[in-house]
């Protein structure tokens, strides 16, 4: 009888692990890091931790939390930097925390914890406010103290920042709607279905049009006056993060591993979309000499605006988050991998990479 | 393997379900409750008759006399009454092996629930490599992980009077006990099998309960189903051992 009654405790143990592994408990793992940089260092929001690492020599200027780890939080959105030496970190995870650190220190400086979802998209900010969608739906606009100034419900899961003409915020959501905001009113002016979701960004041109990437495998340019669509591009497979655009090129991949460059007048191919070795998820980073792109294999293309590969880095690991640029460095942060951010130069030499300490 | 054979099938029905029946994530998972019930129906009854045969060794001759014999030897008692199983091909845990059979589903039905709702970017990634060409997914991502008043990717609970009341894991306390008390075999006074048969229908509600309440509330709604289909067809099956519900009676 003990026999038995050991067996069955055991039993209800391994099906308590089991449930457990793929439940929220596990976010930390449930998504890749989000990274920024500025010219002396990179944030990483990884997991349960954020850190700082010093650009020139790759080691780690602070971390937050510096001690435990609180298993409520689990930041994978981008950091942003504000104007006034704020770093804002957004955590998908129970706590539901929106926290501003001080960026030379790594010590909070406020919190905002009164939305109802966690946090997965990054946020938008602007000279006097803070723009953060939320997967409650809701999008909060915040002051530069944390301070709730209003709040604006909408369909769907919000994954993704948006982004604002001074006049209108846009914002994509999963329920493949695109909302304009009156930052006015803070009322939903209009608002347009996309057909497919959209976890990424739009983009926004200096004329007004917007381009917007779908799982329904195409790039959307919509004019924000008439509110038309003013041309539709199909991809070979789901958009994920948002475009970059530069001077009248947009470029952008798709998960079935297809990069492209696209005109913005007419959404025609500027050359044959290249196949690199691996699904593009992260946005594009846009640099002087050339396009960098990250792809799930593990691997870093340099790719000049001819559609010429220039180099090829293999980094390991799946890079899902976008490359960023930190003064003369290339950064891009792998999952799956011990190190969990990478510099290369410009020549894709690999400079230095950080593991975070046990 | 484990993706491959029960996940992402698991996942794909469920999202067809979902799909065919109007983009209603609660629904689709009774529906694929029953469905799962309808292919293990053969188990299941395979089991309600061996729980009748060791109701129906209660009242043999050659049963009681082995008990009233070795009254004293405890292995010796346990010996003979393997061999009467053997002989009369009875499986002595005929009471608890259909809920234990129920593990692996529950495993699989949880991981294709959490999968098909991706509730985070990498969630939504694998999602979208796991979907079979039939289904157009387009349209149905995100799925509304809402049912009645529950987020069914979460932990339901309901405030009553200031307190958060988990009503989906009391419920499914109520109905696992009900469930494995409908189909435990009497027990004689020194029958390990049976009496490990009602441990089960003691431990497993409480286990059930917790799983319900720890985890997301469409797994709770899985296993309400699933109860209230089993009660059913034990009942249908005249198998249904109601007595058992009466606190105190012995049979």
């Amino acid at each position: 009888m003990k026999v038995k009654t050991i067996l069955l405790i055991l039993m209800a143990v391994m099906l308590s692990a089991l449930l457990s592994g793929c439940s929220g408990g596990a976010m930390g793992s449930n998504s890749w890091s989000g990274l920024t940089a500025d010219a002396e260092k990179a944030y990483l929001a990884n997991g349960s931790f954020v850190y700082a690492v010093t650009l020139s020599n790759g080691s780690q200027a602070w971390r937050y939390p510096v001690e435990k780890a609180d298993t409520k939080e689990s930041f994978f959105a981008a950091p942003v930097m504000t104007d006034d030496g704020q770093l804002l970190v957004a955590s998908a995870g129970a706590n539901h925390s929106l926290i501003s650190l001080n960026a030379n220190t790594g010590t909070v400086t406020w919190i905002f914890a009164e939305a109802e979802g966690g946090w997965i998209s990054s946020l938008l900010v602007t000279e006097d406010a803070i723009y953060a969608p939320n997967t409650d739906g809701t999008l909060y606009a915040l002051d530069l103290n944390g301070n709730l100034l209003w709040k604006q419900a909408l369909d769907g899961q919000l994954w993704a920042p948006p982004v604002s003409d001074g006049e209108y915020l846009y914002v994509t959501s999963l329920d493949h709607q695109l909302y304009a905001i009156s930052l006015r009113s803070h009322e939903i002016v209009w608002q347009k279905d996309l057909s497919g979701a959209v976890p990424g960004s739009p983009v926004l041109d200096a004329d007004g049009t917007l381009y917007i990437g779908t799982f329904g495998s195409e790039i959307i340019a919509i004019d924000t006056t008439s509110q038309n669509t003013s041309w539709s591009t199909t991809t070979n497979g789901w958009i994920w993060d948002a475009a970059v655009l530069e001077e009248g090129t947009l470029y952008v991949g798709d998960l079935e591993g297809y990069f492209y460059a696209l005109d913005t007048a007419n959404g025609s191919t500027r050359w044959n979309p290249i196949q690199p070795n691996g699904p593009i998820v992260g946005t594009p980073l846009v640099t002087d000499d050339f396009i960098v792109i990250g792809t799930e294999s593990g691997t870093a293309y340099a790719i000049d605006r001819e559609g010429k590969i220039v180099w090829t880095q293999t980094v390991g690991g799946r890079l899902y988050s976008a490359p960023v640029q930190g003064g003369e460095l290339i950064l891009v942060s792998p999952m799956e991998t011990d190190y969990v951010l990478v510099a290369l130069d410009f020549e894709g030499r690999q400079v230095w990479n950080f593991t975070p300490a046990q | 393997m484990w993706d491959t054979f029960i996940v992402i099938p698991m996942s794909n029905v469920l999202l067809w379900i979902y799909e065919i029946i109007g983009q209603n994530f609660g629904i689709a998972i009774i529906l694929f409750t029953m469905l799962v019930r309808a292919v293990t129906w053969p188990l299941t009854a395979q089991q309600l008759k061996g729980t009748q045969g060791m109701q129906e060794l209660q009242k043999d001759k050659e049963w009681l006399n082995i008990q009233k014999k070795y009254k004293g030897d405890k292995e010796k008692l346990a010996q003979e009454q393997m061999r009467i199983y053997k002989e009369r091909g009875i499986n002595p845990l005929g009471s608890c092996l259909p809920t234990l059979i129920q593990f692996p589903v529950i495993i699989g039905l949880y991981q294709a629930i959490i999968r098909a709702l991706a509730a985070t970017p990498l969630s939504l990634l694998n999602l979208s490599r796991s979907l079979y060409p039939f289904l157009d997914v387009t349209k149905i991502i995100p799925l509304n992980s809402q049912f009645l008043w529950m987020d069914l990717g979460r932990p339901e609970s309901v405030q009553m009077f200031g307190f958060a009341v988990p009503t989906l894991a009391i419920i499914v306390v109520i109905t696992s006990y009900i469930q494995s008390k409908l189909m435990t075999p009497p027990a004689n006074p020194g029958d390990q099998s049976a009496a490990m048969g009602n441990m089960m229908s003691i431990y497993m509600p409480f286990l059930m309960g917790y799983f319900a309440l720890t985890f997301a509330s469409g797994l709770a709604l899985y296993f309400i189903t699933s109860n209230l289909l089993g009660i059913a067809q034990y009942a249908m099956m005249g198998r249904a051992n109601w007595s058992n519900l009466i606190p105190g009676k012995k049979n």
